[in-house]
Order: C-alpha cells, then structure tokens, then sequence
C-alpha cells in the first residue's frame, strides 16, 4: 500500500512567496539535483511527474560509459555533438532516446520526441513528450545539448 | 533498526549498491532508488563507487604485501630482497668466434704481434632484426709467415666470446655522509653479470678499487669491498654498499664511483651464427678487415627472472642459505644464476637407478637450440662457480642429459551434430589442438604430472554437443639402434606399466626390417616376453626380450633389425602405463606429446536411442 503524502517540487516556484494551487497523491521520490536548500535546510524533493521528469533527462543527458559497471546506459548524444549532422542523425538520436527510456524507465512512455538543430550556436535541442505511466501525466521534457568550446 | 550492514571488504559494486537499496528499502523518505536514471540511484552509484574503490585498494594493498599474493612485480623483488634473495637481470647472449686477420698486404715489416681491442664489434642479424656482439678483454695474434693472425686468449684457445648488448657506464661521486646515498642505473636492460664496479679515491686519480658482487661473497670481514646490485620497484637498478662498519668498506665522500655493464637485448639475438667484423683492424695506421667464423652460434641471453620463478625460489634460496647441500639446493641455485635455463632437476645418488653414493646428479634442460658449447661452458661454470665455493666436498657433481618420453593420446567422443553448428571432423580438430594445447601449458618441464581427468575437462569445455569423453594414453620412448649389428638394448619408461593381460599388447613398436621382413615387437598374451612378429601376425623371432612391469623396463636382448621402416633413425617402443589417470615422470625424464599419435575420434550420436526388448 502507498502511503499517502503531499510534497512540492522545487519546480512549482518558490513555495515560500508562491500560492499553493495544487497538490496531489505521490508515489514517487527522489532528490532533487540542484541540491538547492529548501526553508527547513534540507533539500528539495523531486515528486511524481517531476521526478521522472529528472529520470528521464539523466538517461539523455547520460554518455556511455559515466555510470560504474553499466557501460550502455545512457544515450551518448552528448558525444555526438561532434559529428556531422546529417540528414540520418535526428533520427539517430530519436532512436537512442527511445532505447534507453524503454530500457532504463519503466515509469515513463514515449508519445514523441523531436530533435532540431541549432547550427547558429552549435546547439542540439530535443524535446521529449512523454506519460507518465501510472498517473497517465503527460509531460514535456525540452533540454539543449551545446558545446562548451 | 535498519539494515545498515555493508562490509567494508565487500568488492562487488552491485552487491555493495544492492545493500545501499535496502537500507532506503527500509524508509520511506525517497521512493525511487530502484529506477537506473534516478537522482537518487547517481548518488547510490557515488556511494558505492566509493566504498567498491575503497575495498579494492585495501584488497590490493594486503595481497602485494606477501610475496605469495603479489601481483606486481615491484612488490615480488622487494619482498624477494628481504629473504636475502636477488632476482635475476637480463642476461647477454653470446656467440663463439674463430677470427683471423689478413695482414699480407701489410706496407712495411709486418709485425710479429697484434692486439684485437676490448669491445671490438660484430653485427649479426636474427629475424631480420640487427644485433651488435663485442668482445669483452683483447684478444692477441702471431704472424704464422704468410700474414696470417688468428686471434687468442691468454690461454692460447682460438674460442673467442662476443657478447651481445652495448657497453655502458654510469659515474655517481659519493655525497656526505648526511646525504642520502642513492646510486640508480636507470637501464633495465643491464646485465648484472657483467657489472664491474670501480671506486675512485677522488675525482681527478685514475687508480681505482674494484668491488665485487655481495652474491659471490663467501666470507665478509670489515675490509671486504662489495656492492649489492637490487632491482627497484620500476624496473631498473640500484647499486648499494655497506655501511662501512665490520660488514666491509664503503666509498668515502668525494670518491667517484664508476659502474660498467653490457645493456643488452636479452634473449632475443639467441641462434645467431652469421657474424661479421663491425670495424677494421688498425694495425700501425693501416686498416685490415678480420674475418669471422662462428664455432658456436649465439645462446644464453635471457630475461628477467619472470614472477612466478620468484615466488618460488625466494622462499627455497632463504631456506637453503646459499649452500649447496640438499638435492633442491642445486636446483636452487642454479635456476637462480642461470635464467636462460629452462629448468633443472637435481636427486642424490642414492635416489639414483642404479644406487651411486656420493654423487649428486644434475638434469639441465636447455632452450631450443643451445649449441653443445654452450652448454658444456654452462656446466663448466655451474661447478666452477657454485659447486666448487657453495658445495659440499665429498659430493661429486654429475651432469646428465634430459630424456623424453612422449605421449600418445588417443580420444573417443560423443558427438551430437544437433547441439553445435560444426562437424564432428572439425571438433575432432579441435580436440587435438586442445590437447596440444594441455601439453604446452602444463608438460614439458621436470616432475610436472599429466592429469587425464584436468585434460578430459578442457576437452568438455570445448562444445556442448561433445557429450562424453574416453582418453586413452601410451608412452613411447625412441631406440636408435645399430642397424645389422647384434646388440642388446635396454629402454626404460619412467613409469610402472600395465601387467601383460590377452586382449591387448602393453609393449608394441613401430616397424622395422628383420630377417627381410617388415616387423613389429610386442609382448605375447598373458606374458612379459617380447616376440618378433610379421604384418601377417606370424612370430618371426619367439623370444626377443622381456619387460618388467613394475620397474617400466624394457630388454632386448640380441637385437639386430636391418632397417627402419619409414626411413626414420629410430624406432618407437610404445607402452601402456599402469595408472593412465595420472603420470609422474621421474628424476631427469619429461613428458611431451607425440604429434604423431594425438589422434582423436567421434561417434555421432543425436541422443535418440529407444531401448527396445
């Protein structure tokens, strides 16, 4: 059985000057990345959507070989920021982004995922549109992939 | 409570991980340890890197500080050091030369006398690859009257040695005494063997003391002068002295301390025999080429005593103390100077067939191709240098050679073609190559055992569709006898054999001719007696010899085949051994496989079979 609790996710605003409009059931929980400190000193909580919204922009994010002892997890589109971007490539990266959400997140189902280039600033921008699978949440994921230098 | 139960000396990260999970498992705070992209599974994969890393270094850390769980062969010397043990350097290959200058043309009086340098070179190639020998003292040479010289040593012996490797020198000046004292040849291709080590009074004086190496030290007393030379942890060598207390001098601050070897290439210019001068002779300004012939072609370079040669002898060399004593002190000591020896076996003679008191017998086996000079100098040596110091005084030394008694592994399997996607001719190719294989890995040196049932694993190894195995091993030893000369033979195998039994021979040959006739021996039904027998299986000769079952002798008694079928030099006596699940060879005998009869066959079977009555 779930225990039922309420949370807030860092994303909902500053939670201490900021209405609260909304809250719901949660089943899902994990730290929240940005370590940042919540009113309590503690950090901020990532909740259902929002934690698998984070889930599913560490698989992307993720190059071969970072996480130990798991050499494939991940979808090593930051590694090809270096190649060419060719008319296959879009579709590369919609395919390892397929692979890994449904090989690594059980909890998120892929609707669609567009790629588009930015050349002018040497930029990769995806888009993720995905559900969340027990709550049936649809969520969107945009993230940019740029070179530092 | 909850779990917290993580050993610190748990190597397996996902165990270690899978321990972090049930921790949180037991609260309710974060909920999504389980799921791989999770914030909270990156920090799990931190803290059990951590602790993985950790566990790991303390493993390694505790296995390199004992000599028998080290890996690294830095951690392996220093701990062979303080058993008083030093492990072998690189040694330089050498090469025999007979060399002749041709001085006919010579402009003036010739002279009666000429000098051939230290270090006159010589290129060689092996493999296509180049090599430089030099000679290591001068060498002189007398007009014969036509002006020819043929170059001698002081003994008068036209065998001149080259060595192989460059000659290099290292010069250190002794600091005070409050400095540290470190002396590091940065080379770790020397040979210590050739290391001379000069100690200068000063800079500027050209009189020196020599000092000898503390292993050749049979006596020390405060005025002996010895270096050590020891291997550093990274490969190369550090000479050191004593404290210049009662354990010997010590150079003096502001003496200059000057250490010559030979940088060498190892075993690697071994078998070279085509040698020519890499300079002119200059004999009063005028130039003449020396010819070189080889007597003996290059052997004896070798590498650094491997690791696993180490682990073994630093313990044995600290318990025999550098004596020659027990029956393993000789074969201590000489592995131990004579890297390029492959390996040694050495018993008392009252362990000896037949009892010989008083003697201990050495069994040497050589690399490939070690010329007959080399290694009688090697033996030379072993007894000049170890035996006559180290040795006890009534215990005589007596060198023979190795014998090879060769194995012949005949294989039955089991096959079913619907488990493997290759042919039952291909595994049975397979097979034979893994037994090869089995024998290269694990036969071939003194007292190392052929195990049936290690080789029939490997051979299950190699595919599920081998179902089962049989083995089947002879031994055979090889007799060249003198053809159409009355003679009697006797072969031994260095095991027990099978009592004779009337189904099969236990002691069979390979053809030969006799009486005009194409024949084989064996040994009669129920019966040790050997019999001569024609291809048609009629006996030619009733009574040839006999063998002793238990003692692995064969007698041929008045043996005179007239040739060899085949055209070999010898013929094959082959046995079947006692006990074929586990064969020992003993004292100076070695076991290697007969490519000849490495035979293996299958019987295709799909596992179909239905019993019927």
């Amino acid at each position: 059985m779930t225990t039922t609790q309420r949370r807030f996710s860092i994303e909902d605003g500053d939670l201490n000057v900021r209405t609260i409009y909304s809250s719901r059931d949660t089943s899902y929980s994990d730290l929240d990345l940005s370590f940042e400190e919540n009113s309590i000193g503690d950090v901020y909580k990532k909740l259902d959507a929002a934690a698998v919204k984070q889930a599913v922009k560490n698989i992307v994010l993720c190059n071969y070989g970072e996480k130990p002892f798991q050499p494939f997890f991940g979808t090593d589109i930051r590694n090809m920021l270096f190649e060419l971007f060719d008319f296959g490539t879009s579709e590369d990266i919609k395919r390892r982004i397929r692979l890994a959400i449904n090989r690594y997140e059980p909890r998120a189902r892929i609707r669609e995922i567009f790629v588009s280039a930015e050349d002018e600033v040497n930029s990769l921008s995806v888009e993720i549109i995905f559900e969340v699978i027990n709550t049936s949440e649809v969520v969107t994921l945009v993230t940019s992939i740029s070179r530092l230098r | 409570m909850a779990k917290t139960n993580i050993n610190p000396s748990d190597l397996d990260f996902d165990g270690i991980k899978n321990k972090l999970k049930d921790y949180l498992q037991s609260k309710d705070e974060f909920a999504d340890y389980d799921f791989e992209g999770s914030a909270l599974s990156n920090v799990l994969d931190v803290l059990a890197y951590n602790t993985h890393i950790n566990a790991l270094t303390a493993n390694m850390a505790i296995n390199e500080s004992f000599l028998e769980t080290a890996q690294l062969r830095g951690s392996i010397v220093t701990h062979s050091h303080s058993l008083g043990y030093y492990p072998t350097s690189m040694t330089s290959s050498n090469a025999t030369l007979n060399l002749v200058a041709d001085l006919s043309g010579f402009v003036g009086d010739r002279p009666s006398t000429i000098t051939l340098p230290s270090g006159f070179a010589f290129n060689t190639t092996v493999e296509n690859v180049g090599y430089t020998f030099q000679t290591q003292q001068t060498y002189t040479a007398t007009d014969d009257g036509s002006g020819s010289y043929v170059f001698v040593d002081g003994d008068g012996s036209s065998e001149i040695k080259a060595y192989e490797g460059a000659y290099k020198t290292k010069t250190f000046l002794v600091p005070s005494v409050s400095d540290l004292r470190h002396y590091i040849i940065n080379d770790v291709s020397i040979d210590t063997e050739t290391l001379i080590v000069r100690v200068y009074e000063n800079a500027n004086t050209d009189e020196y003391v020599v000092y000898t190496n503390i292993v050749d030290a049979v006596r020390i007393t405060d005025e002996s002068t010895f270096y050590v030379i020891r291997e550093t942890p990274n490969g190369n060598f550090e000479l050191q002295f004593t404290d210049g207390g009662n354990v010997g001098t010590a150079p003096a601050p502001g003496s200059k301390v000057e250490a010559i070897y030979i940088s060498t290439n190892g075993p690697a210019p071994n078998g070279a025999n085509a040698f020519v001068a890499a300079d002119l002779l200059t004999v009063d300004g005028q130039n003449f080429s020396v010819s070189v012939t080889t007597q003996a072609a290059a052997g004896g370079g070798g590498d650094k005593e491997p690791i696993s040669s180490i682990k073994f002898h630093a313990p044995i060399a600290y318990a025999s103390q550098r004596r020659m004593v027990t029956a393993q002190d000789y074969h201590i000591q000489i592995t131990s100077n004579y890297s390029f020896i492959e390996d040694v076996i050495s018993w008392g003679g009252e362990d000896n067939i037949p009892i010989d008191y008083g003697k201990i017998y050495i069994s040497i086996k050589y690399p490939e191709n070690t010329s007959d000079d080399t290694k009688t100098e090697t033996q030379d040596s072993i007894v000049q240098n170890l035996i006559e110091p180290l040795g006890t005084v009534s215990i005589t030394a007596k060198f023979i050679e190795p014998i090879y008694t060769y194995m012949g592994i005949t294989t039955s399997f089991d096959f079913n073609p619907s488990l493997s996607g290759i042919t039952v001719q291909a595994t049975g190719d397979r097979i034979t190559s893994k037994v090869s294989e089995y024998f290269n890995n694990n036969l071939g040196q003194f007292e190392e055992e052929f195990r049936r049932s290690n080789l029939l694993t490997e051979i299950d190894e190699i595919s599920p569709a081998v179902l089962s195995t049989k083995i089947d091993v002879t031994l055979n030893q090889r007799l060249t006898p003198i053809l159409n000369f009355v003679k009697t033979y006797n072969i031994i195998f260095p095991v027990e054999l099978a009592i004779p039994d009337d189904i099969n021979s236990i002691i069979t040959s390979t053809p030969f001719t006799f009486k005009d006739t194409t024949c084989t021996i064996r040994n009669k039904s129920l019966s040790n007696n050997l019999e001569i027998i024609d291809g048609n299986g009629d006996v030619v000769s009733d009574s040839i010899g006999t063998y002793e079952p238990t003692t692995g002798e064969v007698n041929l008694v008045d043996f005179s085949p007239q040739s060899i079928v085949g055209g070999g030099s010898f013929i094959k006596f082959l046995a079947i051994p006692a006990k074929q699940s586990s064969i020992k060879p003993l004292r100076n005998y070695l076991f290697v496989l007969d490519d000849d009869l490495n035979v293996s066959t299958g019987t295709v079977d799909y596992q179909k079979t239905r019993v019927s009555i």
